[in-house]
């Protein structure tokens, strides 16, 4: 399919959202790190791994504004709080916790890949040809982050522990990635997102089990409640409008500047 | 009407910015199309290395400019297109051996690069006695090794895939790996 009809327009610019917005907010607080990584390697690796993310996320905010006739530019820095469709597990401060970072990009890159390979299916041409490409780039995060679960999770002490407690902690909101945005299932219908019959839970979980469990670590991960409603709805934590004020910050000073 | 063997030998002109090598041998150039109607036009599709690489832009204006000079009055329209997707196997001979000079190493042609035999050897000594440094580097499209065998540091253009980087391997393969490089701690920090 080519071209998009009216009524999908709207559930499919939620999606490109929720996808992009994940990812231009775990690029945002992967930057953090930039200069404050543990090791010389990291720094650059995070802020490579925020790049990726950014531009991964420009290329779906450039599809999203070609539906809705505006710009990517526009999309990343102009909504309001309510409008941006991240989960919650991306947008949180890791404090500065290695394992918090660690634990935090492991839950949403394997997240991101399996949402990727999806739409490598999708009945939409021109996203499933995109998504092939970032699918592509992610597996590097993917890989990455692995080696780090199972280095941390088998190194001395302390990092075991701690980095099975970011897991404990985490796993609570992990699963907030999978809410749906509003309109999935006609994206679904329309073959524009693949349908499986199990959904993302199952193989996510699973993925996630064969790295910990070859870190030595330990994992307890629940489906979301399906009446819950948060970040993919446009409710956020109470730090995100901080955040964002802070993102948006250089943009909001003169918004109609070329870059 | 230009001829399209034209434009390809202007694009033979213009280097990625961040490498001794120009667009064409890297690979990134699919396709050229002049057309007359329903406007004289030259239309050229590229295959970004990286998604929203930050070199992309700077080669869309040298395109624009130096194609734009030869162009007779067409419009040149430069496409940014995701498929086929580029990979290194598309970086010719002659790309292959500049970057070599540079201190720039390309897994092998065909290579999945997982096994020990798609390692490169050093740019500088051809020492196979390599290992990872970093699996990321100064740009998005690189990641850097170490060599042994004469001490530099040099560095390596990723394969992109889903069977792409040297850390992908089966838990199996993977464990006994890690069980060679995770020793228990001495005695006096245990």
């Amino acid at each position: 399919m080519d071209r998009i009809t009216d009524d999908l327009k709207r559930p499919l610019v939620d999606l490109l959202l929720s996808i992009a917005d994940d990812k231009f907010i775990l690029g945002h607080r992967n930057a953090d790190w930039t200069g404050l990584a543990p090791m010389l390697e990291e720094d650059i690796a995070f802020s490579s791994l925020a790049q990726d993310e950014i531009a991964h996320a420009t290329a779906l905010y450039q599809m999203a504004a070609g539906i809705l006739g505006t710009t990517a530019d526009k999309l990343a820095f102009r909504r309001t709080p309510e409008e941006y469709r991240c989960a919650t597990i991306v947008e949180m401060s890791d404090d500065f916790n290695w394992a918090t970072a660690i634990c935090r990009n492991f839950f949403c890159d394997h997240f991101d890949l399996l949402r990727l390979e999806r739409l490598t299916n999708s009945a939409y041409t021109a996203l499933a040809q995109l998504a092939g490409r970032l699918a592509a780039e992610e597996k590097i995060h993917v890989d990455h982050v692995d080696s780090w679960m199972i280095r941390l999770g088998r190194g001395w002490e302390p990092a075991p522990a701690r980095v099975q407690a970011a897991l404990n902690e985490l796993a609570e909101i992990a699963p907030t990635l999978l809410e749906p945005p509003p309109g999935l299932e006609k994206l679904e219908k329309a073959g524009i997102y693949p349908q499986s019959r199990s959904g993302l839970f199952e193989p996510w979980r699973d993925v996630l089990h064969d790295v910990v469990q070859s870190a030595g670590l330990t994992l307890q991960l629940h489906p979301p409640s399906p009446s819950a409603i948060g970040g993919r709805q446009g409710k956020h934590g109470p730090g995100f409008v901080t955040m964002l004020d802070e993102l948006t910050e250089v943009f909001r000073i003169e918004p109609e500047a070329a870059w | 009407m230009v001829a399209p063997e034209s434009v390809w030998d202007v694009l033979r002109t213009i280097n990625d910015p961040e490498m001794p090598i120009n667009i064409v041998d890297l690979g990134i150039v699919e396709r050229i199309q002049v057309s007359s109607v329903p406007r004289p036009s030259i239309q050229i599709d590229l295959l970004p290395t990286f998604v929203g690489c930050p070199a992309l832009p700077v080669i869309e204006a040298e395109i624009q400019k130096r194609v734009g000079q030869v162009a007779q009055g067409a419009a040149v329209e430069v496409h940014f297109r995701f498929h086929p997707p580029w990979t290194v196997d598309r970086i010719s001979a002659t790309g292959r051996e500049a970057l070599k000079k540079f201190g720039l190493t390309v897994p092998a042609v065909g290579q999945q690069g997982q096994t020990e035999a798609a390692q490169p050897s050093c740019p500088f000594c051809g020492s196979a006695d390599v290992r990872i440094d970093s699996p990321f580097g100064p740009t998005r499209c690189r990641m850097i090794y170490y060599c042994e065998t004469c001490r530099n540091p040099f560095e390596h253009i990723k394969r992109v895939g889903h069977e792409s980087t040297l850390l992908n391997i089966n838990p199996k393969e993977r464990d006994a790996h890690d069980a060679s490089i995770f020793r228990a701690p001495p005695k006096d920090l245990a």
